[in-house]
């Protein structure tokens, strides 16, 4: 999962200029607190959204702060839900439960995307 | 079966370990409970909340400082730079600073809480056995809510958090008294001690002030209060002006000019108020320097604090008026403290006056020239430090002689002006005339409490040996 990361921000990193945006893999790390119901929401819209509009081209790594308060202090994660989004060409922070489907899209600019 | 009486519980508190504060809050903090310091930008309000965390860290409560605006970085440069050691405080495991700045590029889609937050804090509170947090500008987080009602309920979740583990929690928070009734307002509902800090300019002097707005089951005093940044962090100047914690005048002693002696039923009393007025070049500085060389002669200390020359200059003005003073400075037991009074505000000014009195204890402190003072701001601030050193002196048993220059011919109406005559117990005029081209000095006592004086003027010269009092 890690090296995959890694890669996915390398490939970012190069900024290729055949890269446009909404298209590539995108890899989101999700923090959650266990499974209170704003975590558990945003677990639901993120597969939810991913599967609509990412098929075949997201990884997904869902972080405890419960069990990983490591992660948390590392990432500056204050709030949960916190979704990191590596797209292809940036780094974007969302914070909830990512219940405005409509906002999500814009900010990892995929609202130019049919389902 | 007897009813069982509920024992009343007794407030811990922890000490802050600001200097000054634990006077004013009774003790310091209240252990176990939230703590609101609220105040403008650089008001210095985060810098006492670090000073109590250091503090609690040193002193076996490890600490935890949540930064929500400033780099962790930079703050700890910033206690460096005060002379206190956070990184071996860090390094054992003592103190835990948490970077805690939000990115501001992020996007809020939904609703969140801030249980992460809370995780990163439940594993360090274990980690440190902490048992002090700060939040430094908690408006921060709050910024991220855009609904009171959220804001006000995460806030209570916080609060409750704190009062479950029994941390002793100081949250700082920005705060505009121009803007009305804080944003914030329910803080102030919730903390059990509220501090108040701001910082004004006045005539381009910063007076930094800090006041007690509440403090849940204990007394607290009441007044606001100057405090300084110093090289070594924050001090607090409290006020005890009760004049019930005066001492009572001691014994006379000499004025250093027997002449003068005769005019005051014996001399000063110790441990009083004394006041010479003059206008520039009457004599007013060479009568308290007679005055303190007579003291150090005696085996007393004399602090005198000079607003007017350095020194140096004093000692060689002296010289040629005949009074000595260079072995009593070299002797320290006299102790001349000069400064520029626009060169720092009437609380910095006022704290080096009172650190000066507890280190050197003198039995006598000169102040040259109390209109000088208004240089340090404004009149009241010029009054305030009067009152205080006036009233620190009082409190110690210090004889304490104000200098007032005069600007006019008629210095007895000027007297009333300055207002701090009613807690001066001796009042001495000196003038200066031209009559047939010849300059004539004269001297006057005016007020003096408790004894006989008399009520006219009397001619002196200032001589090469001295001054010289004819007898009356």
């Amino acid at each position: 999962m890690r090296t995959q990361m890694l890669k996915a921000r390398t490939h970012a990193g190069r900024k290729s200029p055949a890269a446009t945006a909404g298209s590539g893999t995108y890899a989101f790390r999700l923090f959650v607190a266990g499974n209170e119901s704003n975590s558990t929401e945003a677990r639901q819209n993120l597969a939810q959204l991913c599967s609509t509009y990412l098929k075949g081209r997201h990884r997904i790594e869902i972080v405890d702060v419960l069990k990983n308060a490591a992660a948390a202090i590392k990432h500056r994660v204050l709030v949960t839900p916190t979704l990191i989004a590596i797209e292809p060409q940036r780094v974007v922070t969302l914070l909830g439960n990512l219940s405005d489907t409509r906002q999500v899209l814009a900010a990892l600019r995929l609202n130019g995307n049919r389902p | 079966m007897r009813a069982a009486v509920p024992r009343r519980r007794e407030l811990t508190k922890v000490p802050t370990g600001v200097t000054g504060l634990d006077e004013v809050l009774r003790g310091g903090l209240p252990a176990g409970r939230m703590t609101l310091l609220s105040g403008g930008a650089g008001s210095g309000k985060s810098l006492i909340a670090l000073q109590c965390a250091l503090h609690g860290a040193k002193a076996g409560e490890p600490c935890i400082v949540v930064l929500f605006e400033e780099r962790a970085a930079a703050v700890r440069q910033n206690v460096l730079s005060l002379g206190w050691d956070v990184r071996s405080l860090e390094r054992n495991k003592k103190l835990f600073f948490l970077d805690a700045r939000l990115n501001p590029e992020a996007v809020v889609s939904g609703d969140f809480s801030i249980k992460g937050l809370l995780a990163i804090l439940e594993q360090q509170v274990k980690a440190l056995g902490a048992r002090r947090i700060v939040f430094d500008a908690v408006d921060t987080l709050l910024h991220l809510y855009n609904s009171a009602t959220r804001e006000r309920h995460e806030l209570s979740g916080l609060h409750e958090w704190l009062l479950d583990r029994g941390l002793t929690a100081i949250m700082t928070v920005k705060s505009d008294p121009q803007d009305g009734p804080s944003r914030y307002s329910f803080l102030d509902f919730m903390a059990d001690c509220v501090i108040h800090v701001d910082q004004r300019v006045t005539v381009q002097v910063t007076t930094r002030r800090l006041r007690v707005v509440k403090y849940r089951g204990s007394g607290y005093g009441r007044n606001e209060y100057p405090f300084i940044i110093g090289d070594d962090g924050i001090h607090v100047i409290p006020i005890t002006s009760s004049v019930l914690q005066h001492r009572t005048p001691g014994a006379r002693m000499s004025s250093g000019l027997a002449g003068l002696d005769r005019l005051v039923a014996g001399g000063y009393k110790r441990g009083t108020g004394i006041l010479i007025v003059g206008t520039t070049g009457a004599g007013k500085t060479t009568l308290a320097c007679a005055f303190a060389q007579a003291a150090c002669r005696r085996g007393e200390r004399v602090l005198y604090l000079n607003f007017e020359e350095s020194p140096e200059s004093m000692v060689s003005n002296m010289r040629s008026a005949g009074v000595l003073l260079r072995s009593a400075i070299k002797s320290r037991r006299l102790v001349v403290q000069s400064s520029m009074p626009e060169a720092t505000g009437v609380e910095e000014h006022l704290f080096r006056a009172l650190r000066a009195l507890d280190e050197l204890r003198p039995q006598h402190v000169i102040v040259d020239a109390i209109s000088a003072c208004e240089r340090m701001g404004t009149t009241h601030a010029a009054f305030e430090y009067l009152m205080r050193v006036l009233d620190a002196c009082k409190q110690r048993g210090i004889t304490c002689i104000y200098l007032n220059q005069a600007t006019g011919m008629d210095v007895v109406s000027e007297i009333s002006g300055i207002g701090i005559s009613s807690i001066i117990d001796t009042v001495i005029v000196l003038r200066q005339l031209s009559i047939d081209r010849e300059t004539r000095r004269e001297l006057m006592v005016m007020k003096s409490r408790g004894s006989r004086h008399s009520e006219r003027f009397h001619e002196f010269r200032i001589t090469s040996h001295g001054i010289d009092l004819p007898k009356a």
